[in-house]
């Protein structure tokens, strides 16, 4: 099976579960923290979705990382993949996941990358700056990460708009060459 | 002659003789009766002679002309025969002369031939020389040439490389929270002027 299948059905799966559950506004918020937790620790994402470490081990590994922060149903749904052996989909799962849920309501998720944490005014305006643009409702995620430097880039579907310091330093790079 | 001779010296003789007995002897023979023997001595020593002759003529002249047609024939034949030899001799010392100058216009040939080859090998090893030198040459010209790009592409990716990371230091570090916020503002203006999806917001 192609991993974009896996990723789909699984993502499929855990929204069908969480929207049975009622609880799919929750579970896809902690599964975005989540996502930005694999994201900064790559040796984490790796462990997940290593074979030659035993299923029990890296549950307890998830677990430990997880602890108390998120809840139990999103710990339970997260466990499952990682008890499948899909741990190294994970990121892709849950970001697909994400866009399910804001499919369903009718808007697209625009994946923020920044330096700074956004203040929630900045996020509204970013949103409504977006929505403008795809001409769609448009969901705000923002991921802080530090590597961009300054500004943000923004990641919605295949369409990036990058806006970012890092950017501007490689285009300098690239011209410098 | 000898009987001439002898008959001088019989005729000395006696004319000794006569000189003595000249008183004794009135009529003795003169002039053309010295020379002359006396008729019956002249009529048999003809008689002689024709028969003698003609026995000659009947059993030896036959043999004797026999013996010189066969000699002349044979002296013909062997002329012939010596003429024909030369004559061979002659063809072949022609056909010989002929194979000889064959045999030099051959050997001159080849020798030309061979001279015209080896000249001909002597411009190819030339030329190949001189393409295998220049092919070399033109070799080393672009391995240096592109060398020389390929340093200084590496030079200024290098230069590049540096450059950047140390401003990317120098931003990370100048950048306070409220340039930062300016940046994020200034995204969040160039975004609402916008009119298309997509593209690179800079």
């Amino acid at each position: 099976m192609a991993t974009e299948e896996v990723v789909e059905g699984y993502a499929q799966a855990l929204y069908s579960i969480t929207k049975a559950e009622g609880e799919t506004e929750r579970v896809e918020r902690e599964a975005f923290q989540l996502r930005g937790l694999l994201e900064k620790n790559h040796e984490l994402g790796q462990a997940l979705g290593d074979p030659s470490i035993s299923t029990e081990r890296r549950e307890e590994l998830l677990a430990g990382v997880l602890g108390d922060k998120v809840s139990p149903q999103t710990k339970k749904l997260v466990g499952l993949v990682v008890e499948q052996g899909r741990g190294r989909q994970l990121a892709s799962i849950l970001a697909r996941l994400s866009d399910l849920v804001a499919e369903s309501k009718g808007s697209v998720v625009a994946e923020v990358r920044s330096a700074i944490p956004l203040d929630t005014e900045r996020q509204q305006a970013l949103a409504a700056a977006l929505t403008k643009v795809t001409g769609k409702k448009v969901e705000v995620k923002v991921i802080v990460d530090e590597s961009v430097l300054g500004g943000l880039v923004t990641k919605i579907g295949d369409t990036i708009i990058d806006g970012t310091v890092r950017r501007r330093l490689e285009l300098l790079k690239e011209q410098v060459r | 002659m000898l009987s001439i001779e002898g008959k001088t010296i019989v005729l000395a003789a006696e004319e000794e003789h006569s000189e003595t007995e000249s008183a004794t002897v009135e009529h003795e023979p003169t002039g053309l009766d010295l020379i002359l023997p006396a008729l019956p001595e002249l009529i048999g020593g003809a008689l002689a002679f024709l028969v003698v002759f003609a026995v000659l003529k009947k059993k030896a002249f036959p043999k004797i002309k026999e013996g010189i047609e066969a000699r002349e024939n044979a002296i013909r034949s062997d002329l012939e025969s010596a003429e024909s030899k030369h004559r061979e001799a002659e063809q072949v010392l022609q056909a010989y002369q002929a194979q000889v100058a064959d045999a030099r216009t051959e050997a001159n040939r080849i020798i030309e031939e061979a001279r015209v080859q080896a000249e001909q090998v002597r411009k190819d090893i030339v030329a190949k020389a001189e393409r295998d030198a220049q092919a070399i040459t033109s070799r080393a010209e672009e391995s240096i040439s592109a060398e020389r790009g390929r340093a200084l592409q590496e030079l200024q990716g290098t230069i590049a490389g540096i450059s950047v990371e140390l401003a990317s230091k120098v931003v990370g570090r100048t950048l306070d929270p409220a340039s930062q916020k300016d940046l994020v503002d200034n995204y969040i203006k160039e975004l609402s002027t916008m009119n298309t999806n997509g593209g690179s917001a800079s």
